[in-house]
């Protein structure tokens, strides 16, 4: 009974299929294999609950007529699937593998063979082998390929990281030398800066350490206890050896190893001065852009029957007597002259005393060294004792009474200036204020009118409205 | 040897009365140099997990290094190098213990 029942059932759905392939077929003459396939496959989906055995013949029949596709078989469905309900399956899969090699695909009978009986599939698989292994050599290649390319990046990237490892530290160690040798050089027992000042060394008590070490490139020197001055900062800042990539990046752009001296000078024992020596094309630089230069001083041209600077350097100067002032016999006769800058000139940057300078301290001596290897740093004995005897110098120094005048003149003028600025910047922001508050009163007021005028609207209408209505309750009242 | 003995041996220049000791400027971070390195390290951090390119991870390693060779205020800059050391950590892990790629 319930076979039977469930036979009218697959009966029927059996009908159904077949409709429904024929329809596709209809639809798609060109591609039949694929798409009759496809319909039964969702019919068997559909039909999970019914008995397997008898579902699986209508699948099977279709992919027989497929090979020799004949549209009389597809209209004339055979009314009686019991024939080929069990048996047949069997010798009708063999059909379509062997005789639609070329069409094989694998999507197709995916599935299917688990169900088919376990001494049919050798013969389909190995069939399908040559077909089947193709496409896994062609896949396997690539697959390599891409691991070997990924080797290479990984080789290189973690052959860079620990070459930056290696180098960070041996740079690292570079520098330190560096600035070492520079310390001990300058900064030692029978030195020049330990004749001069009474405090060296960053630290307080007798052994306090020399430098200070500011991320790995910075280290600082600090002295004090001289006269005419409060201390003295050297910074060093020496080419980051200790970053490979900023090393690579050097070698395109080479850049050098520099110090820099600040020396605060007292108050007192600083006249009006602002001088400045650097290499020509810098000097105009600096004469451009260093505030207190642009302001107060000018390029001076060299002087006729004088010793002057050498050739490459020039000098920028509040006024004549100051340059002529400063740059002295000695200098001249040690490093700025035309002979001896010739054989000192390479470690010479700038030079730059200012008593205008901007920020906390305003009267301020600023040097600019270049730093030479650690085994020549003998090389810059004579530049660093320039920086004692400029203090000196500047701390003698007194202004004529009548450059005096014009100094003063100067900077009170530079004052009122400043002042000026400073007015007309508040000046100027009050006024934005204002302006930015009377934008928002008469956006304020532009909203109000625009409701206004709506509120105006409205109470038209309802006086208008009125207006009609007693005559309506006129008309009503008649 | 110098033309500076010719003034200072007149009298000893040093003072000791009036040594200073030296005192730190505190510098704000805003005056510190832009730490490029670990924007790029951020960057290319975000890139490698965004895209699974394992390239990109390896650079923003590299420059997570330097930006760390190159650190001068550690508590200030050590926020941004280890977000871009998760990133690009996150971004190696997942290349290669996550899932494989479906393109390749």
């Amino acid at each position: 009974m319930n076979k039977g029942k469930s036979f009218s059932l697959f009966h029927w759905l059996f009908l159904l299929c077949l409709f429904i392939t024929h329809l596709s077929f209809s639809h798609v003459l060109a591609d039949s294999h694929f798409e009759g396939f496809d319909a039964e496959d969702d019919d068997a989906v559909d039909e999970e609950p019914l008995d397997h055995h008898e579902i699986r013949p209508p699948p099977l029949t279709q992919s027989d007529s497929h090979p020799t596709p004949d549209p009389e078989t597809q209209f004339n469905p055979d009314p009686n699937p019991v024939p080929t309900s069990d048996s047949p399956p069997q010798s009708d899969l063999q059909k379509p593998s062997t005789t639609t090699f070329e069409y094989w695909d694998e999507d197709e009978f995916e599935g299917l063979p688990v169900e088919q009986p376990p001494p049919e599939p050798p013969k389909v698989t190995e069939n399908a082998t040559p077909d089947d292994a193709d496409p896994k050599t062609t896949s396997k290649p690539p697959k390599t390929a891409v691991s070997k390319k990924s080797f290479t990046v990984e080789i290189i990237c973690g052959a860079f990281l620990i070459a930056f490892v290696i180098n960070y530290f041996t740079g690292k160690r570079e520098n330190e030398n560096l600035a070492l040798a520079w310390a001990a050089k300058f900064a030692t027992k029978g030195s020049i800066f330990e004749k001069n000042f009474s405090l060296l060394g960053v630290g307080e008590g007798e052994d306090s350490p020399l430098l200070l070490k500011e991320g790995q490139t910075v280290f600082k020197f600090y002295a004090s206890g001289r006269r005419y001055c409060q201390g003295l900062l050297a910074t060093m800042e020496l080419k980051s050896r200790h970053d490979l990539i900023s090393r690579l990046f050097n070698l395109v752009v080479p850049c050098k190893d520099e110090i820099s001296f600040e020396v605060y000078m007292n108050e007192e024992a600083m006249d009006q001065v602002v001088f400045a020596v650097a290499k020509k094309k810098a000097a105009k630089g600096m004469q451009k852009e260093v505030r207190d230069l642009q302001r107060f001083a000018g390029l001076v041209a060299n002087p006729s029957g004088r010793k002057w600077v050498a050739e490459e350097l020039s000098v920028i100067s509040e006024s004549k007597e100051v340059a002529g002032d400063l740059i002295t016999e000695a200098v001249l006769e040690q490093v700025f002259g035309d002979r001896a800058f010739e054989k000192y000139g390479k470690d010479f940057i700038s030079m730059h005393f200012s008593d205008q300078h901007p920020g906390t301290h305003k009267k301020m001596l600023l040097f600019k060294f270049g730093l030479p290897d650690a085994n020549h740093m003998a090389d810059m004995t004579r530049w660093v004792a320039l920086v004692p005897y400029y203090i000196d110098l500047i701390g003698r120094f007194k202004l004529s009474s009548q450059a005096r005048s014009k100094t003063e003149a100067a900077r009170v003028k530079a004052a009122q200036e400043a002042y000026k600025e400073l007015q007309n910047a508040r000046q100027e922001a009050l006024q934005k204020k204002k302006a930015e508050r009377k934008k928002m009163l008469e956006e304020a007021e532009a909203k109000l009118s625009a409701e206004a005028v709506r509120k105006k609207e409205a109470k038209d209408r309802a006086r208008q409205m009125k207006k009609a209505m007693p005559r309506m309750k006129m008309t009503r009242g008649h | 040897m110098s033309h500076n003995n010719n003034s200072a041996s007149v009298n000893d220049p040093r003072q000791p009365s009036a040594a200073k000791p030296f005192v730190t400027q505190p510098v704000s971070p805003q005056d510190l140099p832009v730490d490029y390195s670990g924007f790029i390290a951020v960057v290319f951090g975000i890139a490698g997990v965004m895209f699974r390119y394992k390239l990109s991870s390896w650079l923003a390693i590299i420059f997570c290094a330097q930006s760390l060779a190159n650190m001068r205020n550690v508590e200030n800059d050590l926020k941004q190098i280890s977000m871009a050391m998760m990133f690009a950590i996150m971004g190696l892990v997942t290349n290669y213990l996550g899932p494989a790629r479906p393109g390749t």
